[in-house]
Parts: structure tokens; sequence; C-alpha cells
């Protein structure tokens, strides 16, 4: 095959290399000082700014291209590598900004720290605009390993050493499992492209046992990277070992660049237009918000909690997926997978910003009972937890409400009623646990209090993100139809 | 803009206070800003105008116009009245909390305020999705009153309140955007103005339990049964009465149960005319029912409060069955019944707020011969139990009379059982009456050296104007249903095409419905 790389290619991938050479200016400058650690303050500013550039080159990037696909169609621009690809620099710098603060990954090595996340970075960035398998799988492997290496080098020794363990080994599974699918894919469609494959998958599908095969495997490959039962078990673990500030970013970032390569194969009518592969789907979605939704009621620990809720979020998120793949455009249920990313990725970093802010030192757990009193010794964070409380809980009038309204809107539109049913039971038993920290805080006695050390960066985040929460949802019109015509 | 003013000056009043640096300065300030607005609305009296059904002072811009998804404010002979039963509840109730609030006193202004915009909103929203934003913010303000300032058990109560309501309402959020969907189909435009939610002709088959009309109306109908509450979904109502501060009872039986009611004038009514006729004898079931069934309950309750939040259940179902007989009488019964049980058992738990500030207990046993040692609170407190339980020339009686006689008028057999309700009525309040305030003295009042003090300034100044109201709708309930008269005519009339856009009203009949076929 004759490769063509013409200086549009190399345009159009620069948010990536933008992020990738800044990200060697903290290691290159701890490597120039004699491995003597720099100003940490220096070190955020360095990454932030990389990433702050990659936002506007994303920006930029996604004006000239406009739908354009770079290097034989590998990579492709289109709205939902604009947007979500924004999504996780968001999240990247907000989780940066908890990195720099948090006990468990401040201080030493908080230079490779910014090299890893914000590498991880760039493999999100490739898998967010990757539309051949091998591709994706290049960015889903970076974006990992990346991860595996910042989870182990948490300062607290034992549970985060498991849970990048336990990552890791699962992860590789689920990777291998989506190669060997892809390869299934390829042997029988001899191309590994989506763009490629997908106009025949319908027939495919129904014809071919080593292509449904193929198909599947890629799909549960997916399906791990976004936690949707049954392949959610490691979700639990991981966020709970890792430092809360990863959890964060695996929460929000990684979750939305998977979903967008997951919304690639799906969002075409043909795949999910075949009736097994709909109700596989549609049932997965229905069982991962019930698993995770009655899962976190039994939770006392917080990070654990946010990690079902993380689930159950997934399970709403694919009923978002389902009607971009049924209807005859996919774009209103592409804008409402997004619009509901977005806001779901600012209201967990929020909330996982406020448990960070509650660790006092790297070995330290949060139980929803540490935060009794918080309301009288905090009041405004008190608050600003309730906002993302009531938001995860879909209630009006917060952002989370109408990306939920928005979801299920388009998800009735496309007759998927049954579905939107079950999403809206789920957030009612959901209310149930996300109520629970809001009761401990206002209504029962104790002394929390946040954790003594410096933390003004943290405390911006969270203020930040409530002000976004709790006002975004009466702009949030012109923001949908400003996600929706961008696919037009 | 008086609309628009009036619903969202309390929020502007929170956030003063939000912000507002002295503690003991709050209280006065509050009342300050309560009574403003309830000024505001009365100002709404004058410009209202009683002799058309149409909606008035409209206020109508797109808010989020992808979906058709309107800012629509506008008042009707309907609303009118339930906007000022919360504007004149409200300060009502901040001179009440004076002492009775001890702790997070601006916590609890802010969510008061908040809950007051929540309310009014629900009352004057014209638009499925904006309303629909207020009627779940009420909830949250309402779960803090309840779970910070309640009683022992305040938690289980407020969560039990807080999912008992929302499962209702997700449901109708569904109904609420496949009926947006039927207005994109019906005229190409998807619109969530409930104006032209009426305009749709929803398919019903009467015997059919799936037909579109049927699920939609149950989806509705059961979001605004949990509210109100009818009979079996009412066992929230119980424990969040008992748990909450007076305050919190006050108003969440004067205000928030009347929300589920009006809503099944605003929504149910004209929008599932059919499968309202049909199925309403389900309704009328669950209210017969439940007028029996409450004032049975009340009758062995223990706790006085107890007792006054079942006779709530009581009468709550008299206004299921007058609204669902579909006449005048029924409807204007049910309209003032919502008064003037928002001021009579609004009283009542002012009053029990008030002696439980003195003794701290509720239980009637532990009372007796109260008559002697507060003549005036017991004078009161008699007064506001005869418009309990509907005694003539009390603003009781004319609601539960007109009910009846629209019950009677339609579905006589309904109102053998319903009538039995008055009965009882009179039972289970007399008879706690006499334990409370005649007989022995009791445990509570043996102590000599701490004699229980009478009604203070402040406290007859809380219940000079709900005994006022108490006569002034008994003796003159012309006054009030003036006002309602062409809305519920019209309601009545036009039940199967109604409208309340001005100019759709003057050729009533000759509209047509919009042809809309479900999925």
């Amino acid at each position: 095959m004759k490769m063509d790389v013409s200086w549009k290619d190399i345009t159009l991938v620069m948010p990536m290399v933008a992020i990738f050479l800044t990200s060697l200016i903290p290691i290159t400058i701890k490597v120039l000082r004699g491995n003597r650690e720099q100003n940490p303050l220096a070190t955020l500013i360095q990454g932030l700014s990389g990433l702050l550039i990659a936002l506007g080159l994303l920006v930029v990037v996604g004006t000239i291209a406009d739908g354009a696909s770079a290097f034989n169609n590998a990579l492709l621009f289109d709205p939902i590598t604009q947007w979500l690809g924004a999504v996780a620099i968001i999240s990247a710098g907000a989780s940066l900004v908890m990195m720099y603060e948090n006990p468990a990954t401040k201080g030493e090595q908080f230079s490779e720290l910014t090299f890893l996340t914000m590498s991880s970075v760039v493999g999100m960035l490739i898998l967010v605009a990757a539309v051949d398998l091998l591709t994706v799988f290049i960015g889903m492997e970076m974006m990992s390993l990346s991860l595996y290496l910042m989870i182990g080098m948490s300062h607290e020794e034992k549970l985060s050493k498991e849970a990048a363990l336990k990552y890791f080994i699962l992860g590789s599974f689920a990777s291998a499992i989506f190669l060997f699918g892809t390869a299934y894919i390829f042997g029988t469609t001899g191309s590994t492209n989506i763009l490629n494959f997908i106009q025949d998958t319908a027939g495919l599908v129904q014809s071919n046992r080593l292509f449904l095969f193929g198909i599947t495997f890629v799909m549960i490959g997916f399906c791990f990277k976004v936690s949707i039962a049954p392949f959610h078990a490691w979700t639990p673990d991981v966020y709970q070992g890792a430092p809360t500030p990863h959890a964060a970013f695996m929460a929000t970032a990684v979750k939305a660049v998977s979903f967008a390569a997951f919304l690639r194969l799906v969002a075409t009518k043909s795949l999910v237009g075949s009736a097994n592969l709909f109700d596989v789907l549609q049932w997965l979605a229905v069982i991962t918000m019930i698993v995770g939704n009655v899962a976190a009621i039994l939770q006392n620990n917080l990070k654990r909690m946010l990690a079902y809720s993380s689930i159950s979020h997934s399970g709403y998120i694919l009923i978002g997926l389902i009607t971009a793949g049924v209807s005859d455009d996919g774009s209103f249920g592409a804008s409402s997978v997004i619009f509901y990313l977005l806001s779901y990725s600012i209201m967990t970093l929020g909330s996982f910003a406020l448990i960070s802010m509650m660790e006092k030192n790297p070995e330290s757990i949060t139980n929803v009972d540490d935060l009794a009193g918080l309301a009288k010794s905090r009041p405004v964070l008190a608050l600003c937890f309730t906002v993302f409380m009531l938001s995860l809980a879909g209630l009006p009038p917060t952002l989370g409400f109408f990306s939920k309204f928005y979801l299920f809107s388009s998800a009735i539109k496309e007759g998927l009623l049954w579905l939107a049913l079950w999403g809206v039971i789920n957030s009612v038993i959901s209310v149930y646990y996300y109520l629970r920290p809001v009761v401990t805080m206002y209504m029962k006695e104790g002394d929390a209090q946040i954790a003594g050390h410096n933390l003004t960066a943290t405390t911006v985040t969270i203020f930040v993100s409530a002000l976004f929460i709790a006002l975004l949802g009466f702009v949030s019109g012109p923001i949908f139809s400003a996600v929706e015509r961008s696919f037009l | 803009m008086i609309l628009s003013a009036i619903v969202f000056l309390p929020i502007l009043f929170a956030l003063i206070l939000t912000f507002w640096p002295k503690e003991n300065s709050i209280r006065p300030l509050a009342l300050g800003f309560s009574l403003v607005e309830f000024f505001l609305s009365l100002s709404l009296l004058q410009r209202f105008d009683p002799t058309t059904a149409a909606l008035q002072m409209t206020e109508k811009s797109m808010w989020i116009p992808r979906f058709g998804i309107q800012y629509y404010l506008g008042i009707d002979g309907i609303s009118l009245w339930l906007v000022l039963l919360t504007t004149f509840l409200t300060p009502i109730i901040i001179l009440a909390s004076w002492k009775s609030i001890e702790y997070r006193i601006k916590g609890f202004h802010v969510a008061m305020f908040v809950l007051q915009t929540a309310m009014l909103g629900t009352f004057l929203a014209m638009d499925a999705v904006f309303f629909y934003v207020f009627w779940e913010l009420s909830l949250i303000p309402m779960y803090f009153i309840i779970g910070i300032w309640g009683g022992a058990n305040r938690i289980y109560a407020t969560i039990k309140f807080f999912i008992f309501t929302m499962l209702g309402s997700v449901l109708m959020l569904v109904a609420i955007i496949y009926m947006m969907y039927l207005t994109q189909e019906a005229t190409g435009t998807m619109s969530a103005s409930l104006l032209d939610f009426y305009k749709l002709k929803i398919p019903f088959v009467g015997h059919d339990f799936f037909s579109l009309q049927t699920m939609l109306f149950f989806a509705f109908a059961g979001a605004f049964a949990i509210k109100v509450p009818i009979f079996p979904v009412h066992t929230w109502l119980p424990d969040a009465h008992v748990e909450a501060p007076t305050p919190g009872s006050v108003i969440l039986a004067g205000v928030m149960l009347k929300m589920g009611t009006y809503c099944f004038l605003r929504w149910i009514i004209p929008l599932f005319p059919e499968a309202a006729e049909y199925w309403g004898w389900v309704f009328l079931v669950l209210g017969t029912v439940g007028i029996i069934y409450g004032a049975l309950v009340a009758m062995v309750q223990p706790d006085i409060k107890k007792l006054v939040a079942y006779s709530s259940v009581s009468h709550m179902g008299y206004i299921v069955i007058g609204i669902f007989v579909f006449n005048q009488y029924g409807i204007t019964g049910g309209l003032f019944q919502m008064l003037s049980h928002g001021i009579s058992t609004g009283a009542l738990f002012l009053l029990i707020g008030m002696i439980y500030e003195r003794t701290h207990s509720r239980e009637i046993s532990k009372y007796g011969g109260l008559a002697s040692v507060a003549p005036l609170y017991s004078i009161v407190f008699f007064i506001i139990t005869l418009s309990s339980i509907a005694v003539p020339m009390t603003n009781g009686f004319v609601g539960e009379f007109l009910v009846l006689l629209g019950v009677f008028k339609a579905q006589p057999i309904y109102t053998y059982f319903a009538i039995s309700g008055v009965v009882l009525g009179a039972v289970y309040m007399l008879w706690m009456y006499k334990r409370v305030f005649f007989g022995e003295k009791g445990e509570l009042f043996k102590d000599e050296h701490h004699p229980i003090a009478d009604l203070n300034y402040r406290e007859m100044a809380v219940m000079l104007p709900l005994v006022v109201m108490v006569f002034w709708m008994g003796l003159f309930p012309n006054h009030f249903i003036d006002y309602s008269k062409a809305s519920i005519d019209h309601l009545v009339k036009n039940r199967t095409n109604y409208s309340l856009a001005q100019d759709e009203l003057k050729n009533e009949n000759t509209q047509a419905r919009w042809q809309g076929e479900g999925k």
C-alpha cells in the first residue's frame, strides 16, 4: 500500500504533536537539572499550557479540516473528534490540577506524572480521531499504558499497586480480545478501516459467523474500556485504588474518548440495524444501568460509589449510542451522547475534586460518613458537592437534567420508549445514593474538615465546575444546537 | 412582566439573604421580603379580568428553540387563587418560624424562598418542560427543610418523600417528551407549550389500556396522584408531615399538595378528556376510599400532628372526587376546597407547632384541660377545628358542600360514601378537641411552677389573618369564586377542545383539533 503523507495530514495532527512536544518539557528539565524535580507549579503550568495550546489547535484544525480524514483514512476530523477531544483535554487539565495538590500524587515525580498524563492525552486524541481499528488500538494502548504507570506511581503503597496490576492485566486481556476481533474482521472483509467495511456489516453479521465474532470481540473491547456490564468488574477496584485525580481522569477523559470510538462503530445504521446486535446492546444498556445503580446504593466508600455511578452513566450513554445507531442520520443521538459526556465529565470532575480535597495523606480513605458536618465547616464546598450530586441524579435545573432530557428525547424520537423508561426509573434509583452524601453533609452531626494543606487550585476546579453545572443548564439549548449543527 | 417578577423575586430574595452578613437581622428581612411579594401578588387581583377564561398577563419567549421549549408564564382563574394562597402563607410561615427554627436560620429562609419560586412557577408555567423544571425544583428545598430542621426520624421521611415524588414525575417527563414529538408530527414544528398540547387529538380507544391517550393519562395522573396524595400512594405524607418542622408542614399541606390537584385541572382534564372520563371512576373510587380511610386512620392516631396529616388525606379525597365528576359544582368545590384546606390545615399545623414549642409533646393522651390553661389558644383552635370539619359559615363548608353537590349530580353513589367522611371528620376532630382541651388536666400541665403561656402577640398576629380568612371565605365565597367562574365554566364546557389562547376563545367550538397519531 502506497502512503501519501501530505502537509495537510501533518497539519491535522498538530494538536497531538503539540501535546507530545510540551509533555517533554518537564522531564527534559528534570534531566538537565540532574534528576532534581523543578518547582511543581512550573511543571503544572507547562502541562496546562500544553493542553491549552492543543485545545486551541483542535478548534482551529476542526474548522479547517471540516470532516476531512488524514493518513489514508486512518484518522477522521469530524465533530465527534472535536467535541470529545475537547472534553478529554479539559478533563486532563482538571485532573492535572488535582494531581498537583493531591497527597498521593504531588511533589516527587510530578514531572513524570505530567508527562504520562499528557502522553495519555495524545493517545486519547488518536483514539477520538481513529476510524481504522488498528489506529484505534494504538490510541487505546497509548492511553492505557500511560494510565497503568500513572496508577502504579501513586505514593500510596498497597491499594494503588493492586489497582494498577488489576487494571493492567484485565486491560491487556481486553486489548487482546479487541485485536483478535480486528483480525477476524480483516480476515472476512479485507480491511480494518471502519469506513470500508461498515456499509456491508448488516449483511455480514447475518451471513458470516466469523465477522460476527470479530465485531463482537471489538465491541467487547470497547465495553471494557467504558465499563459496560458485565465487563465492568474492574472499575470499582481500580477507581478506589487509584489516586483520586487519576480516578477522575479515568471516569471522564477515558470514558469520553472510548465512547467516541464506540460511537463511530455503532452510529452507522447498518450495524445496530441488525436485530441481534441491537437486542444485545439494548440489554447491555439496561443491565449496566441497573448493576451500576443498585451496587452504588451499597457502597460506603465515596470513590467506589462514584465508580458504580460512572458504570450506570455508561448505561445511559449506551442508550444514546443505540439511538444514534438506529436513526437515519445519527446526528441527534450522537449530539446527545456528546452533550451527555460533556456534562457528565464536568460533574464527575467536580465530585472527585472534592474527594481529593478530603484526603489528608496518601493512604486516606473517604467514606460517605466522613462528610458529616461538612455543611457547617465548609458551607460553600458542601453546596457545590450538593450541586454535583443533584446534577448526577438528573434533577432540574442542573445541567445533568438537561443532558438526560436530550438523551431520552432522542431515544423517544427513535421509538426507543422502552429504553427511556428504563433510564428514568434508574435515575430514580440513583437519587437514593446521590442524596446520601447530601444527607450526611447537611443532616448529620460531625466534624468533617478538608485536608489542611494548600488546595487553592482544586478549590478553583470545584467552583468552576459547580458554576458550570448550575448555570449552563439554562443556556444548554444553544450549546446543544451548536453540537448538533456541527454535524451538518 | 408582573408574573416574571412574582415568580423570580423570591429567588432574588434568596440570593440577597445568602450574602446577608448579619444572622440576627435575617428574620425581619425575610418577613419584609415575603410581604413585598404578597402585596405584589395582590396587585394581580386588580389586573385580572374575571370575565374571560383566556390566559392573562402572558409572557412568552423562546428558551430552547431546538425543542420548541418556551419561557411561558400565564395566569387564569384556576391558578390565580393558588398563587395568592402561596404568597399569603409565606409571610405567615416566616413569622411563625420566629422561635421554632433555632439553627441555620439563613439556610432556612433561603430554602423557603427557593421553594416559593418553585411553587409559583409550577402554578404559572405554561410550557411543559418549563413547568417540569419548577415541579422538580420544589422537591429540593423541601427535602432540606424536612431533613435539616425536622424531627427525630427526619432522614427516613425526607428520602421517602423525595423518592416517591420523583418516581411519579420521571414517568411524567417521558410522557412530556412523547407529547412534544406528537406536536411535531401534527404541525411539523416541535413545541412544549401547553397550549399546543391542548390542540392535540390523541387517539383513544376506551377498552384498550394500551391506547395512547390512556397511557399518557396514567403517566401524568400517576405523578399528580402521588403529589396529592391519593390513596394508596399517600404513605409518604404522614411521615413527611410528622417529621417536618412546623413551617415545612404548613407549606407542604397548604400549597404543595395543591400542586397535584391543580395539575389535574390544568393538565389531565383538558389534555386527555376522553381518558379522564373513561377512567374517572378509578379516581372517584380511590378518592372516596381516601376520604373514609383517611378519616378512620386519623381517628385512632395518638399523635395530634399525625391525626391532622391523615385528615389531609381525607380532605384531599374530596378535591379529587370533585374534579373527576367534571361539572361546575364539583370543580368549583374542588378549587374552593384547595384554598380552604390550605388555610385550615395550615392553621392547624401552626397551632400544633405553637403548643409543641411549649410542651415538646404531641401525644394526645398527655394533654387534657388545656382550655383552662390557654383560653385564647383554645378559642382559635376551636374555630379552626370547626373550619376543618366543615361547619356552615366557615370556609370548609363551602368547598365540601359544592363537591358533594357536584358528585351527587353526576355520580350519586359516591356521595353516599363520601358524605360519611363529613361525619367521621367531625368525630375525629371533636374527639381530639375534647381529649386535648377539656377534662382533667393532663400530665403536661400538672407542673404548677411552669405554667403554659397563652398565645403571645406574635402568635396572634400569625393566626389573625387565617381566622379572618376562615370567615371571609365561609361567609362570602363568591368573592373568591367569581374570579374563577369563567375559567371553570370554560373547562367544563370545552373539555374536548380546550384552549386558553385569547384569539381562539372567540370562535369556540369551531376550531378543529390537530390530528396526531402515535407511533
